[in-house]
């Protein structure tokens, strides 16, 4: 059973994660340890390792890029190496200028409107390319699925930049 | 994790951080980024008629072992031709900075960042 099929969801990338938490938390009281108590060390183990799958399962799947990613697996579709650098010229230049506002970000005078207006330009860049993610993975074609995987390795540099402003935001309202 | 003391010597001080213009004829630029860990590396050549790199500068966003990496090979590639520059491995890299496993990747990128810039030479005289 692969981890949409846990929660009877269609292989997709569109997901309802309201409906997966409800989902995930009716299953997980099925395996709950507490319903085990009394039953054979067998049967605990099985529901043990249920739980865990239920877990990794809803992990995976309410996080949008890591969905994705499990998505272009099931599909076995033929990605470069995690490890391999990329190369899209213009596209690392524009991280690279994304890096400098955040340097900027930590200079400002006003460090929440910069804070919030950063915000703002990370987020348009991140769904922008969610978005033709998205359409890439319905169209679900050998060649497609090629490109959604370019999208979503850019849409991991977008990741990292997200995090990196939340940890320079816990720093200066923590310093403050 | 612990670096290595020379990753630390590099992190704190690091070689040649800067840009050229990336513009100019005699300048050779590489990027690269790690979609794993989210790096992103700029390698800048200045390279002579003789295609001798007189200069090299770099900027990294990235970990420790990304920044020891890049400051490392600016070092290394000065009054290197572009052909012995392009020799560098990745392993040299990483066992000179004395990397983790983990961290390898790191030195992958340094290695891929001097071939980019290569490339950029090559397109640009071509």
């Amino acid at each position: 059973m692969n981890y949409f099929q846990i929660f009877g969801f269609t292989e997709q990338y569109e997901l309802d994660v309201h409906k997966l938490a409800d989902i995930y938390q009716t299953l997980q009281k099925k395996v709950h340890p507490d319903k085990f108590a009394h039953a054979s060390s067998q049967e605990q183990l099985v529901a043990v390792k249920r739980s865990t799958l239920i877990n990794d399962a809803y992990q995976t799947l309410k996080h949008p890029l890591k969905r994705a990613q499990y998505l272009l697996t099931l599909r076995e579709s033929d990605q470069p190496n995690e490890q391999a650098s990329f190369s899209d010229n213009s596209f690392l230049m524009r991280q690279m200028e994304l890096h400098e506002m955040l340097d900027d970000v930590k200079h400002a005078n006003d460090h929440e409107a910069a804070i919030l207006s950063y915000a703002a330009v990370l987020n348009t860049g991140f769904e922008e390319l969610a978005l033709e993610m998205h359409t890439l993975l319905d169209e679900n074609s050998i060649q497609s699925n090629l490109l959604a995987g370019d999208k979503l390795r850019k849409l991991k540099f977008y990741q990292k930049l997200r995090v990196d402003l939340d940890k320079l935001e816990d720093q200066l309202f923590n310093d403050d | 994790m612990a670096y290595s003391e020379k990753v630390i010597d590099h992190y704190e001080n690091p070689r040649n951080v800067g840009s050229m213009d990336k513009n100019d004829p005699q300048v050779a630029t590489g990027m690269v980024g790690a979609p794993a860990c989210g790096d992103v590396m700029k390698l800048q050549l200045k390279i002579n008629a003789d295609g001798i790199i007189e200069d090299a500068k770099f900027k990294t966003y990235g970990c420790g072992s990304a920044i020891a990496s890049s400051s490392l090979v600016t070092e290394w590639v000065k009054g290197k031709s572009i052909d012995e520059a392009g020799k560098i491995k990745n392993t040299a890299i990483a066992e000179e900075l004395a990397l983790p496993p983990v961290k390898i990747h790191c030195s992958i990128l340094a290695e891929d960042a001097i071939k980019a810039a290569i490339e950029d030479y090559r397109s640009k005289t071509a």
